[in-house]
C-alpha cells in the first residue's frame, strides 16, 4: 500500500467534490489488473472469487451425482466399476459439502457482510486472500485424485479401519486426509475474520440489538466453524500420521479404538450441516421481509433460534452413531437432544410464516425459491425427528431413507436458500436484473427433480436399499423407484443448467437494475451496482434495523460523503473500529493493501501437502519452514510499519487508530483463533481419556515415561516468560516503554528454554509410538506443547526487533497484547498437558 | 440473592451463550460421566433404574435445572427493569436460560426410566 500522508481534511468540512472524492479513494482501495490481480486482499473480489469457484466444484460434484444415479437407474449396471464408484461416491459427497457448501456461503458471507453492516472491508483482508488461495489449492489437489482414478473411496466420512492403510492402501485416504486440511485453513480463516468483522467493524451506532438477522446467523455458523472444525482437524492429523507414520490410533491391537475417528469425525460432521443451514436461513431471514414489505415478526425470536440451533447442534453427533453398541441410556441422551433442536428450527418456520401472513408478499423470482426451500426442508425435518428415535434410526441405518433426507435437509435448506439469495442480490453484483422466465423454468425443473429423485429415494429406503452399493438385483424390487429417483436427477440437472444459464446470461442481456431493486431495507443496497471497492464513500450512523426503509435517501447521502470518514488524503484504508455491544465509534481501524504474502504462503503450504502426499519429507520440512517465514514477513507489514500506518494523524476529533490503542481487532481475532485452537486441544484431551477409558487393548505402562522434573522445569519457564510479557505489558498500558526490548528478549529466551526442555522430555522418554497408542497420543501432545511454544518464543523476538525498528513502543503498544494471548494460552495448555499425560497417569495409574 | 443477580450482569450479551454453556457442561458431563461409571462402578442389570449411577447423573441433572431456572428467572425480571438494548439482551437471555432448563428436563428424562449401561 502506498501511504500519501497527505493533509487530512478538516473537521466539519464535506468535500467539496464527491467524485474527486470517489477518485482519491479509488486511487486507495482500487484493484490491480494483470499479474497483480493475484495480490487483491479485497472482499469483494474475493468473495466472488469464492463463489465462482465453489460454483465450480459445484459442477464437478453434481457431475459426479450424474454418474451414481446412471449406474443406479437400472439393476445389474456395469457402467462404473465398483472401484470407481466408490471413488465417485465419495468425492461426490466430499466436494459438495467441503468444496462447494461452506466455501459458496463463506464467499457469499465474505462478499456480503461489510456491505450489510456498513463498513468498507472485513478486518483481516490478507486472511481472507489465503483462505481463498488455500481453498483453491486443497480443492484442486483433492480434485486431480479423481483424474489419476486415486480419489479416496471410504465415504465422505473416511470411517476407520476402511479408510486406515490395511483397507485403502493407495493414496486416496491420503489426498482426502491432506486436501481436506488444507482447505480447512480456508474455513477457519475466514470463520475468524467474520466473527471479528461482524463484532467491531460495525458501523457507528448499529448495537447489537440493531444487527441485520443476516450478521446474526454469519455470528453464529462463523463461530459453529472455529470450534467445529478442530476436531476434523485433530482426526485428520492423527489418521495420517496412523497412514504414514503407523502410530496406532485407531488401531485396536496396538491400542487405538476406530470408534474415536467416528467421535472426532461427528463432532464435526453434524454441527458441519447447521454451519450450512445458519446461513441459508438467514438469507430466507433477510429476503421474507423485503418481499412480503414488513419487518420480521419476532427479531428476538430468531436471534434466540440461532444461538439455540448452535449449540444443541454440538449436542447430536452421537445420533450418527446409534448402531455401533453404546448403552441405551446414553442413546437416550443423544435422542432427546436430536429432538430438542427441531424447536429452535420450528420457531423459525413460524416467524417466516407470521411474517408473510402478516405483509403482503410479492412471488418475485426469489420468493419461488424461497417456498420450495420451506416445503422441502419441512419434510427433511421431520424425517430428521424420525431418525432421531432410536429403534427407527437402526431400521433404516445406512439405506436410501438416510441418503433422502439428507438430501431434503441439505439441499432444501442450503441449495434453495442459496439459489434465492443469489438471485436476490444479482443486481448487487452486476447491475443488472435476471430472466424471470428462465428463472421460473429453471425453479421448477429443479423442485419437480429434487422431489422426484429424493422422494422416492426414501421408499427405496424403507424397502431395505442399502447405501454405497454399486449394483443391485433385479429380483430385489428396488428397479422402478431407482429409475424414477435417476430421471428425476437429470431433469434436476436440466433446472439447475437453466438457472446456471440465467446467470451467466444476465451479465449480458439482464435489464439495467434500478437503484434498490427489490426495495430492500439493508444497507447493502446503498452500494453502487455493482459496489466500488471501498463500499461506502462515507460511513452513517444507524440506529435502527430497517436503514433504507426509514431514510431511502441515505445511499445518495453517503455517496456524496456526508456522513463519517470521508477523508482519503491520509492514503490509509480505513473502517470505523466500534464497541461489539453499542456501536459506538471506538477506534479507526487501519487496513493492509494488497499483498503477494498470503499467496506465497498458501503455495508454499500447497508443497506442504504434496511433499506428505508424496512422502518427500524432508521436502515438507523445507516447505513448512517457508511457509512460516512469509507468514513472519506477512505479520511484520503491520502496525507503524512504513507499509501500514507510519503516520498515525487522524482528523481532529477522530478516535486514534487501532494500532496505537490496546484492543485492536488482531486481539479479538488471535483470541478466536485460541477459541479454535482450544477446541482442537480439547478435541486432543477427548482422544487421550477416550482411548484409556474405553480402549479394549489400551497399556498404560507402570511408570510414566515422561519426566516429571523435566515437564515442571519446562513449565517454570514458560509461566516466567509470560509473567515478564504481562508486566511489559502493564508497563505499555501506562505509556512506558522503558526496557521493552530487553523485556521482549529475554521472555523470548524463556520460551526457546522451555522448548528445549520440553524437547529433551521427549526424546528422552524413548517411546514407542508406532507400537501403542499411549505412546502415540503422548508425542502428539508434546509437538503441540512444543509447537506451540517455538511460536510463541519467536513472535515475541521479533517483537523485541520491532521495539528496535520503532515499529512497537509506548506509541504503538497494540502488538505485545496481541502475542500475549498466545502465551496465556500456552501457559495454560501446557499444565493441562503436564496434568493430564504426566500427572495423573502417576495418580490414579492404569 | 439480589446482590448476587446484579452482579451477574444479567443485561449483558454474554448470557445469549451461558444458558447454552451450562446446558453442553451438564450434558458433556452426564454422557462422559455415564460412561466412566460403566467402566469403573458398572451396576448389577438386575438392579433396573435404581442404581447409585442413576442417582447420580439425576442429582446432576436436577442441579443444573435448579440454576438455570434461576437465571431464567432473574433475567426475567431484569427485562422488566430495562428498556431497549439492555431489554433487549435480557429478555432473549431469559428465553434461552428457559430453554437450556427444558432441555436438561427433556434430555434427562431418560435417567429416570433406562438401567445405566445396558
Amino acid at each position: 500500500m502506498t501511504t500519501i500522508n497527505r493533509e487530512v481534511t478538516p473537521p466539519g468540512d464535506l468535500p467539496e467534490n464527491p467524485k474527486r472524492l470517489h477518485n482519491d479513494l479509488h486511487e486507495i482501495w482500487g484493484n490491480p489488473r494483470g499479474l497483480k490481480a493475484l495480490t487483491i486482499v479485497n472482499h469483494t473480489t474475493l468473495g466472488l472469487r469464492f463463489m465462482i469457484t465453489g460454483m465450480v466444484f459445484f459442477l464437478i460434484g453434481g457431475l459426479l451425482a450424474m454418474l451414481v444415479r446412471t449406474q443406479l437407474a437400472l439393476s445389474d449396471q456395469d457402467f462404473m466399476t465398483p472401484d470407481i464408484y466408490n471413488q465417485v461416491t465419495t468425492m461426490h459427497g466430499t466436494v459438495m459439502m467441503f468444496l462447494f457448501a461452506i466455501p459458496m456461503l463463506e464467499g457469499l458471507a465474505i462478499y456480503m457482510i461489510p456491505k450489510m453492516i456498513g463498513a468498507r472491508d472485513l478486518v483481516c483482508p490478507r486472511l481472507t486472500s489465503l483462505g481463498y488461495w488455500c481453498y483453491l489449492f486443497g480443492g484442486i489437489i483433492l480434485t486431480f485424485s479423481l483424474v489419476l482414478e486415486m480419489a479416496p473411496d471410504s465415504g465422505w466420512f473416511m470411517y476407520t479401519p476402511l479408510s486406515s492403510s490395511e483397507y485403502s492402501p493407495g493414496l486416496g485416504s491420503d489426498f482426502w486426509l491432506l486436501g481436506i486440511t488444507f482447505v480447512e485453513i480456508s474455513a477457519l480463516s475466514a470463520g475468524v475474520e467474520l466473527v471479528v468483522s461482524i463484532l467491531r467493524t460495525r458501523t457507528q451506532g448499529m448495537a447489537l440489538h440493531k444487527m441485520p438477522l443476516f450478521a446474526w446467523y454469519i455470528l453464529a455458523m462463523a463461530l459453529m466453524i472455529v470450534v467445529g472444525f478442530p476436531p476434523l482437524i485433530l482426526g485428520s492429523i492423527l489418521l495420517e500420521l496412523e497412514r504414514a507414520a503407523g502410530m496406532p490410533f485407531f488401531d485396536v491391537a496396538g491400542g487405538g479404538d476406530p470408534i474415536l475417528w467416528q467421535h472426532l469425525f461427528w463432532l464435526f460432521g453434524h454441527p458441519e450441516v447447521y454451519i450450512i443451514f445458519l446461513p441459508a436461513a438467514g438469507i430466507v431471514s433477510t429476503l421474507i421481509p423485503v418481499f412480503a414489505g414488513r419487518p420480521i415478526v419476532g427479531y428476538g425470536w430468531v436471534v434466540f433460534a440461532i444461538v439455540t440451533t448452535g449449540f444443541i447442534s454440538f449436542g447430536l453427533w452421537v445420533h450418527h452413531m446409534f448402531t455401533v453398541g453404546i448403552p441405551q441410556l446414553a442413546q437416550a441422551f443423544f435422542s432427546a437432544a436430536s429432538m430438542l433442536v427441531a424447536v429452535p428450527t420450528a420457531i423459525q418456520v413460524f416467524v417466516w410464516l407470521a411474517t408473510l401472513w402478516l405483509g403482503k408478499p410479492k412471488m418475485k423470482l426469489p420468493m419461488l425459491w424461497i417456498l420450495g426451500f420451506l416445503i422441502i426442508f419441512v419434510c427433511g425435518g421431520l424425517t430428521g425427528v424420525m431418525l432421531a428415535l432410536v429403534p427407527f434410526n437402526w431400521q433404516v441405518h445406512d439405506t436410501h431413507f438416510v441418503v433422502a433426507h439428507m438430501h431434503y435437509v441439505l439441499v432444501g435448506g442450503m441449495f434453495f436458500p442459496l439459489i434465492a439469495g443469489l438471485y436476490y442480490w444479482l443486481p448487487l453484483f452486476s447491475g443488472r436484473m435476471p430472466s424471470e422466465t428462465l428463472g421460473k423454468w429453471g425453479f421448477w425443473l429443479t423442485f419437480i427433480g429434487f422431489n422426484t429423485t429424493f422422494l422416492i429415494m426414501h421408499w427405496t429406503g424403507l424397502l431395505g436399499m442399502p447405501r454405497r452399493v454399486y449394483s443391485y438385483d433385479a429380483g430385489m424390487g428396488w428397479d422402478i423407484f431407482n429409475l424414477i429417483s435417476s430421471v428425476g436427477g437429470f431433469i434436476m440437472s436440466a433446472g439447475i443448467a437453466m438457472v446456471l444459464l440465467d446467470f451467466a446470461l444476465h451479465f449480458r442481456f439482464g435489464k439495467p437494475a434500478k437503484p434498490n431493486p427489490w426495495n430492500a431495507d439493508g444497507l447493502e443496497w446503498a452500494n453502487s451496482m455493482p459496489p466500488s471497492a471501498y463500499n461506502f464513500v462515507s460511513l452513517p450512523k444507524i440506529e435502527t434495523r430497517h436503514p433504507l426503509w426509514d431514510d431511502p435517501d441515505l445511499p445518495r447521502t453517503m455517496a456524496e460523503g456526508q456522513h463519517s470518514l470521508a477523508v482519503a488524503t491520509h492514503g490509509r484504508r480505513e473502517t470505523w473500529g466500534t464497541d461489539p455491544l453499542t456501536g459506538k465509534v471506538r477506534e479507526i481501524i487501519h487496513l493492509p493493501g494488497n499483498s503477494w504474502w498470503p499467496l506465497f504462503a498458501a503455495m508454499a503450504l500447497a508443497v506442504v501437502c504434496l511433499s506428505l502426499l508424496t512422502r518427500l519429507y524432508p521436502l515438507a520440512v523445507i516447505a513448512v519452514v517457508i511457509a512460516g517465514l512469509f507468514l513472519l514477513r506477512w505479520s511484520w507489514e503491520n502496525g507503524a510499519h512504513p507499509k501500514a500506518a507510519p503516520d498515525a494523524r487522524v482528523a481532529p476529533g477522530d478516535p486514534p487508530l487501532h494500532s496505537r490503542t490496546m484492543d485492536g481487532p488482531g486481539l479479538w481475532a488471535m483470541s478466536i483463533t485460541m477459541l479454535a485452537n482450544g477446541s482442537f486441544f480439547l478435541s486432543y484431551l477427548f482422544g487421550w481419556f477416550y482411548l484409556w477409558t474405553v480402549s479394549p487393548e489400551w497399556r498404560m505402562p507402570e511408570v510414566s515415561p515422561l519426566s516429571l522434573m523435566g515437564l515442571l522445569l519446562a513449565g517454570g519457564s514458560l509461566t516466567v516468560g509470560a509473567g515478564i510479557l504481562e508486566k511489559l505489558i502493564s508497563g505499555l498500558r501506562q505509556q512506558r516503554d522503558a526496557g521493552l526490548s530487553l523485556g521482549m528478549f529475554s521472555t523470548s529466551a524463556l520460551g526457546f528454554l522451555q522448548v528445549g526442555i520440553t524437547l529433551w522430555v521427549l526424546l528422552s522418554a524413548d517411546l514407542a509410538v508406532t507400537e501403542n497408542s499411549h505412546d502415540a497420543i503422548i508425542m502428539v501432545g508434546l509437538a503441540y506443547a512444543l509447537f506451540h511454544g517455538g511460536l510463541g518464543a519467536v513472535l515475541t523476538l521479533l517483537q523485541g526487533l520491532r521495539v528496535g525498528y520503532g515499529y512497537v513502543g509506548a506509541h504503538a503498544p497494540f502488538e505485545p497484547a496481541v502475542v500475549a494471548q498466545l502465551w496465556r494460552y500456552n501457559v495454560a495448555t501446557f499444565w493441562i498437558i503436564v496434568g493430564a499425560l504426566a500427572v495423573l497417569p502417576r495418580v490414579i495409574g492404569s | 440473592m439480589n446482590i448476587v443477580m446484579q452482579r451477574l450482569h444479567l443485561t449483558h450479551p454474554l448470557h445469549f451463550v451461558i444458558g447454552l454453556t451450562l446446558w453442553s457442561a451438564w450434558f458433556v458431563t452426564v454422557y462422559g460421566g455415564h460412561a466412566v461409571a460403566c467402566e469403573v462402578i458398572p451396576p448389577d442389570p438386575e438392579q433396573g433404574v435404581f442404581t447409585l449411577v442413576n442417582a447420580l447423573l439425576l442429582m446432576v441433572s436436577l442441579a443444573a435445572v435448579a440454576l438455570l431456572a434461576a437465571l431464567t428467572v432473574g433475567c426475567y425480571r431484569m427485562s422488566k427493569r430495562h428498556a431497549g438494548r439492555l431489554r433487549f439482551n435480557a429478555r432473549v437471555s431469559a428465553g434461552l436460560y428457559l430453554f437450556s432448563t427444558f432441555g436438561v428436563l427433556f434430555a434427562a428424562m431418560p435417567i429416570i426410566g433406562i438401567p445405566p449401561c445396558l
